[in-house]
Order: structure tokens, then C-alpha cells, then sequence
């Protein structure tokens, strides 16, 4: 996106008058490129004003750990600000690369305490010091077509076929049942109208790299987490096991045919192209979703909690919270006030814009970025109905594995989901494998140390609900 | 030395590179040697620090145990990473043997092909220079270049390739999503982009070839395929092992057609050793892993590439 347009896109939020001066320094900033890296053109006449030249390194974005650490090994100040994924936070503040934010932090609120606690507590601190402003909430949500759900002639169709209301799916069998059911040749029917190339019921993200994520949805919703308390892996458990062939059976009998290739942009598209009945995506995607410039079908869309799984009787639903981004400056930083300046306007003072606008991929992550007004490209009961879904989601989310070698576990375990999902290998002995894998990544990297904090990982879980 | 190009001068009469040589100041002969080491020097400085001091240095790596992901302190191991590899690590052999297969067909089919597009050329007549250049085309993109136009051919829900292959009425395969298509995805990008490579190579080669012995070969009745067979294959030996060993060399080490086409999926279908060895050493940070399955591979390679050489002179001459 040119610069131009960026600085277009925010002229209702006007430059203020009053701002710190860094006379002519350069504050290098390393993220992934793409949507997210706007956030700061932006603000570039702020940066301007402020004395602040900004260079960006943008990195593909499963890229952004290796690019970073390498970064942070071979212990240049080249790079004052990083923005990251916070599942990483406790890899890169143990080790000594990140500066501690208290002084900071004491000096010029950021208002921490208006970020939704479960951000505050995982994102950003690592034994008792904060390291970390948040820049991005992360966290699934379901999105489907309303119209077609609504539609009389898909009821009826429904009705006829499964004998039973067609409804959002409340659990994760639902689910499979309306993909199913919403899977059509081109020919065939779909609202009364003929479809000129095949819809689909549903979409998964299929790539190598964050499948895993998908497929800890349905299997979260069982209530077991990563390890016990031991470090033993949980993920080849019988629950685990229907999870992923769940999700096998997602992909073979209601996905587009090339979904083993769907990334977020594919898996997106596939919606917003009115290729797909519904997909669980990132709760940026409602935003884009109901911008007519980037999507067919504004106004379409409906959202909810994830399908759960029931357990004993009651049905429990669970959200991944994948990525996130926060903003960390720099241990050898030579221009850290003026990169916190930087990361305290994005994180603090222009979040509502930052979060809100279809321009970027920013979810919210306070709670007072959760007013239906900030959402102008919604329509006003629609603004309502996503933000009330998003705290939703919220309150059932579900974390990633936030201790060292967080990108290990996570690689062994999206392995064994991709060779399941493809077909190369049953999802009992690809589980199986992964938990193998787990045990030598612990056994590697020192079980003891690992185990330890494993244990403070459980407990902070534990403190903000994400585990019951 | 001098004794030598002392005489040459004399035989040489005045004219000639060895009179020239002859005619330099003395003092400039006498001190050759160290000037010829000044020379070279700069080379040398820069092959010692970015060739040689790397792999002493990663060879040192390979028997430590180095995660930087926990700790920056390297743990001694002696030869347990390279133990590791051959018994413990159930995705590094599966991935070498995608490589081989990367390696082999494409290999084999860049050669056949190229023999064939050389063959053309080379009847072109004044065309020739054109079709070279556009030849050149697909060489000169960078490879990561090609890998994104490969993700944009193979799409199946909007791609050009599926379009055309409906036009004549085939329904194209999910050409990166199915694991028994995407390596060979994989491998039609390479063929695209190296196949006028080696083309152009040997039809530089075939230019080379002394048309009278040809010539004399026909008379004697030798036909189209005994000239190519007997003829053509043995005179352009050198050049074919070579172009096989820098191919070969260059198929083993892919990387960037696969980071951006498939990522390694799906599941493992593409997960080479070139890829692996990366996720090792720049995802997980496990240095002298990543340094011990690298050595293997060289290993690997060197004695595979002896032995096709040693095949080839075998078979070709």
C-alpha cells in the first residue's frame, strides 16, 4: 500500500501538536511485511514531527522468529524495535535480547490496565518484568454466510435432509454435517440460484506452518492442554486423535480441493470470494470482510463461538489465540526513547484506529477498543454482533505454548497435523510421532528446566482462565 | 626459470609473448613470485574467510550440542549429533531421499530435454541468436521469482494452468496441495527455469564438433543415430559431466522454490534436505545439529557425484 494512501486513511485523527523531539534519529523496526507493517505509515507524520526517521525491515511472516533471533545472536544494534509474536516472548527476554519496559513504562503510561487480561498476562512480561506493549490481540472466531444460513430454500433443504433446524453448528459434528451439507457442483443449486463452479461447505488453514493451529481448536474443546503437569504430551490422546480426524474429515469431504495450499490470505479469500459456506479465521477478518472494496459479500456475514465438544453433558468450546503481535525494544537499542515513543503511540494512543481499520490486520486487545462506533465499515447491529462475538471468543481462548522452543513444539506438531490432513499418514500414529517428538525437543533442550517452566506457564494460564 | 625464457627469447628472434617477456626489467623478473602471491592474495584472504574459516568452523559446530533457542552455551557431544542423524531422527532420511529424487529426475529430464532444445537451436540459422536470449529468460530470474509464479500457475481455483488444461477439456491435479503432485510441482518449476541452461550449454558444445569427421563418418555409411551415438555422446563428454555435476549440485541444494511454494507440505511431501537442514538451523536455532546433517549431505553428495562421474565416463565414452 503507498505511503499516500496510508497517511490518507488516518487524516480524521489529526497530527497533535505537542510532541517529543528526537532530533533526526532513525528507528529501525523489524515485523512482518505485509497489512501489518501500515501501522506504521500511518502514523509517519507523527514520526516526522517527532524528529524520528523510521527505516522498516519487513520479514516474511513465518519468518519473523529466525529473522529476529538471528538479529538478536549475532548482537548488533541494527534493530531498535521488533515486532513478534508473543509466544516467543519467553525465548527472547530469558535470553537477554529484550529491554525491560518498567522505567518506561512508569515514565509514560501505556495504560496496561485497559488490555483485556489474558493479552496483558501472556504477552508481555516474562518473570516479573514487562518487555512487551501489545500491538495485536489474536484469536479465532467463526465466521459464516448469513444469507445462505437464513436462506428459506436451504432451511427446507436442510430440514428435509437431516430432519432438524440448519443452524450456526454448535459442535465440532455440526460442523462437518453443514460443510456437507453446503458443498455443491457447479451446476447444482445454492440459494436458487445455479452455481457456475463448485462451492464449498467449509475451508481450513491447510498450509504447512499453522495447520496445527485449526486442529487445536476442535481438540482444546475436549479440555486437555499441551503437556500434564510432568511434560508429558497430551496431544496423542484419544481425544486428540477424533480431533484430527475431525478435522481429516473437514478436508476431504467439504474443502476446496487445492485447501493443503491455504494460508491465511487463501483461506480468507476463499470467504470473502464467495467460495466457502464458513471457515474459523482471525478476528481481523470480519473487518476486511465488511469492507466492499476487498470483499463480495459485505453485509453476509455472521459470526460465533467456535463448534465445541461435549463434555459430560455441557459443551465446552475453545478458540486458539495463534500469533498476536507485540512491539519490544532492543537490549543494545542506541534509540530506545524514541523507539518507545514509537511503540506507546501504536500500542496506546492510536490503537483504536490501528485495530479498527480494514487497512491492516490488527485485532483488538483493549477493552476500550471494543465500542461498536470505531468500526465505521460495519454495519451498526453487525459492529455489534462482531465485537460481542470477539469477547466471546476471548473468554473461551485458548493459548499457544509459551515457554523456549515454543516454534520446536509447534513445527512437530503442524507436521503431524499436515501428513494427517494430506493423507500420508493416520492420525493415531501421526499424533503419536509428534508426541515422540515433543519428549526429544524437551529431552534436548533440559527436561527439568523445561518442566519448571512448563509449571509457571500452566499457572498464568490457570490465572487468566484460559485453563479451567 | 629465467634460464628458460632467456633461450626462448634467443629462438623466438625478437618476436613473440616470450620476447616480451624477455624485454621486462630485471628486477621485476627476480621478484615475480611474490609479486604473483601479492596478487592472488586478496582471493585468497576472501576464500579463507568466507569459505574455509565457515566449514572448519561448522565442522567444530557439528560436535557440540548448540540450541540457542534455550541456551547460547555450547555442550561438547563428540560425534552424537552425527549418531543422531543415522538413528534417531525419523524425518532427515526421508528427507535426503526426496532430494535424490529432486536430483534424479531433474537431472535426467533437463538433460534429455536440453539435448533435444540444443539440437534445434542449432538449426536455426540466423534465429538463433533470438531464441538464445529469450532462452536465457527464465535463467535470469531469481529463483524465488519463478517460485512465485509458480504459486500463481499452479493455483487451482484461478490459475492459468488449470484454464488451459479445461479448455482442452483435462482436469488439472491439486498440482501443490496433493502430496503425491507437489514435488513434482517442485520439479516442473526447475525444469522450467534450468532446462535453456543446459540447452544453451550444449548447444555451445555441438558447435564445437569437427564437421569433418562427421563428414567422413557418413561416407562411411554410419547413420543419424550411430553418429549421434558413437559421435556426438564421447566428443561432448567433458562438457555433459559437467553440466550434469552443476545441476546436480544445484537440484540438491533447492530451497527457495520450495520455502514459497509449498512450505515443506503437505505433510512432508516436500520436505528436502535442503529444506530440513534449514528449519534445523534457522528455525529451531539447533546449530550443531544443523551443522552434522550438513556434513553428511556433503559427504553424500561428494561420493554420489564420484561415482556418476566415474558411471558416465564409463557409459559415454
Amino acid at each position: 500500500m503507498p505511503l499516500k494512501a496510508m497517511i490518507a486513511a488516518r487524516k480524521s485523527i489529526p497530527v497533535p501538536k505537542h510532541l517529543p523531539n528526537f532530533h533526526g534519529q532513525t528507528v529501525t523496526v523489524m515485523g512482518d511485511g505485509g497489512h501489518n507493517m501500515n501501522v506504521f505509515g500511518f502514523w509517519m507524520p507523527e514520526w516526522k514531527k517527532a524528529g524520528i526517521n523510521l527505516k522498516a525491515i519487513e520479514v516474511p511472516f513465518a519468518d519473523v522468529y529466525s529473522k529476529e533471533k538471528a538479529e538478536f545472536i549475532a548482537g548488533t544494534s541494527a534493530v531498535d524495535l521488533v515486532v513478534f509474536y508473543p509466544a516467543y516472548i519467553g525465548d527472547f527476554a530469558s535470553n537477554g535480547y529484550l529491554l525491560p519496559l518498567d522505567s518506561y513504562i512508569k515514565k509514560d503510561n501505556p495504560h496496561l490496565n485497559d488490555v483485556i487480561t489474558a493479552f496483558r498476562k501472556l504477552y508481555l512480561g516474562w518473570a516479573g518484568h514487562t518487555y512487551a506493549l501489545p500491538e495485536d490481540g489474536d484469536v479465532h472466531i467463526f465466521i459464516y454466510r448469513k444469507d445462505l444460513l437464513n436462506n428459506p430454500a436451504e432451511q427446507k433443504a436442510f430440514k428435509a435432509k437431516y430432519h432438524k433446524k440448519l443452524t450456526v453448528p454448535k459442535t465440532w459434528g455440526d460442523y462437518l454435517r453443514v460443510g456437507q451439507f453446503f458443498t455443491r457442483r457447479a451446476g447444482q443449486k445454492l440459494a436458487g440460484k445455479t452455481l457456475t463452479r463448485p462451492f464449498y461447505g467449509c475451508a481450513e488453514y491447510g498450509q504447512r506452518g499453522f495447520s496445527w493451529a485449526w486442529f487445536a481448536d476442535r481438540w482444546a474443546s475436549s479440555g486437555q492442554v499441551y503437556f500434564d503437569r510432568n511434560m508429558k504430551p497430551e496431544i496423542d490422546s484419544p481425544q486428540a486423535i477424533a480431533a484430527l480426524r475431525n478435522m481429516v474429515a473437514a478436508v476431504k469431504t467439504c474443502s476446496p480441493p487445492d485447501v493443503l495450499n491455504f494460508g491465511y490470505d487463501q483461506l480468507r479469500d476463499s470467504l470473502l470470494k464467495k467460495q466457502t459456506f464458513m471457515v474459523v479465521q482471525w478476528t481481523d477478518v470480519p473487518k476486511k470482510g465488511a469492507d466492499s472494496s476487498q470483499s463480495e459479500v459485505a453485509g453476509k456475514l455472521g459470526y460465533a463461538l467456535l463448534p465445541g465438544t461435549m463434555v459430560g453433558g455441557k459443551l465446552i468450546t475453545r478458540s486458539m489465540m495463534p500469533v498476536g503481535r507485540v512491539l519490544a525494544i532492543t537490549k543494545n537499542s542506541k534509540h530506545a526513547d524514541a523507539a518507545y515513543f514509537m511503540a506507546k503511540y501504536i500500542s496506546d494512543t492510536v490503537s483504536r484506529f490501528n485495530v479498527s481499520t480494514p487497512l491492516d490486520g490488527l485485532d483488538p486487545y483493549r477493552y476500550s477498543q471494543l465500542k461498536p462506533q470505531y468500526y465505521k465499515e460495519f454495519k451498526p447491529a453487525d459492529a455489534r454482533s462482531y465485537l460481542a462475538t470477539v469477547k466471546g471468543v476471548l473468554e473461551h481462548g485458548f493459548p499457544e505454548i509459551y515457554i523456549p522452543g515454543a516454534a520446536q513444539y509447534e513445527d512437530a506438531l503442524d507436521l503431524a497435523v499436515n501428513k494427517a490432513i494430506s493423507g500420508q499418514e493416520d492420525p493415531a500414529k501421526a499424533l503419536h510421532d509428534a508426541a515422540n517428538a515433543w519428549n526429544d525437543i524437551t529431552d534436548k533442550l533440559d527436561r527439568k528446566h523445561q518442566t519448571e517452566l512448563w509449571r509457571n506457564a500452566l499457572k498464568q494460564y490457570k490465572s487468566v482462565g484460559l485453563i479451567k | 626459470m629465467a634460464t628458460t625464457r632467456r633461450q626462448g627469447t634467443g629462438t623466438a628472434a625478437g618476436r613473440g609473448p616470450a620476447a616480451l617477456v624477455a624485454r621486462l626489467p630485471r628486477p621485476h623478473r627476480t621478484s615475480a613470485p611474490l609479486f604473483a602471491w601479492l596478487m592472488v592474495l586478496p582471493t585468497v584472504v576472501v576464500l579463507l574467510a568466507v569459505t574455509i574459516y565457515p566449514l572448519i568452523y561448522s565442522l567444530r559446530e557439528s560436535f557440540y550440542r548448540i540450541e540457542l533457542s534455550f541456551s547460547p552455551i555450547p555442550h561438547w557431544v563428540g560425534l552424537q549429533n552425527y549418531v543422531d542423524a543415522f538413528t534417531h531422527d525419523p524425518r532427515f532420511w526421508p528427507a535426503m531421499g526426496r532430494s535424490f529424487y529432486l536430483v534424479g529426475l531433474g537431472v535426467a529430464i533437463e538433460l534429455i530435454l536440453g539435448f533435444a532444445l540444443a539440437l534445434v537451436l542449432n538449426r536455426l540459422g540466423r534465429a538463433r541468436t533470438v531464441v538464445t536470449a529469450l532462452l536465457l529468460v527464465p535463467v535470469m530470474i531469481a529463483p524465488v521469482a519463478v517460485a512465485i509464479e509458480g504459486v500463481v500457475i499452479f493455483n487451482n481455483s484461478w490459475g492459468p494452468l488449470d484454464y488451459l488444461l479445461a479448455q482442452i477439456g483435462v482436469h488439472g491435479p491439486v498440482w501443490l496441495g496433493d502430496r503425491s503432485v507437489a514435488l513434482n510441482s517442485i520439479l516442473l518449476a526447475d525444469v522450467w527455469q534450468w532446462t535453456p541452461f543446459v540447452a544453451i550449454i550444449i548447444a555451445a558444445g555441438l558447435r564445437t564438433l569437427p564437421e569433418e569427421q562427421y563428414e567422413a563418418a557418413a561416407v562411411d555409411g554410419a547413420g543419424r543415430w550411430q553418429l549421434f551415438r558413437t559421435m556426438t555422446l564421447p566428443l561432448l563428454q567433458p562438457l555433459i559431466i559437467v553440466t550434469v555435476l552443476i545441476r546436480a549440485m544445484d537440484i540438491f541444494k533447492t530451497f527457495d522454490t520450495i520455502y514459497v511454494m509449498t512450505g515443506g507440505g503437505p505433510g512432508s511431501a516436500t520436505e528436502t534436505a535442503s529444506f530440513y537442514t534449514y528449519l534445523q538451523g534457522l528455525q529451531f536455532f539447533s546449530f550443531g545439529y544443523a551443522a552434522a546433517i550438513s556434513y553428511i549431505q556433503l559427504i553424500v553428495i561428494t561420493v554420489v557425484a564420484t561415482l556418476l562421474v566415474r558411471r558416465m565416463r564409463k557409459g559415454l565414452g
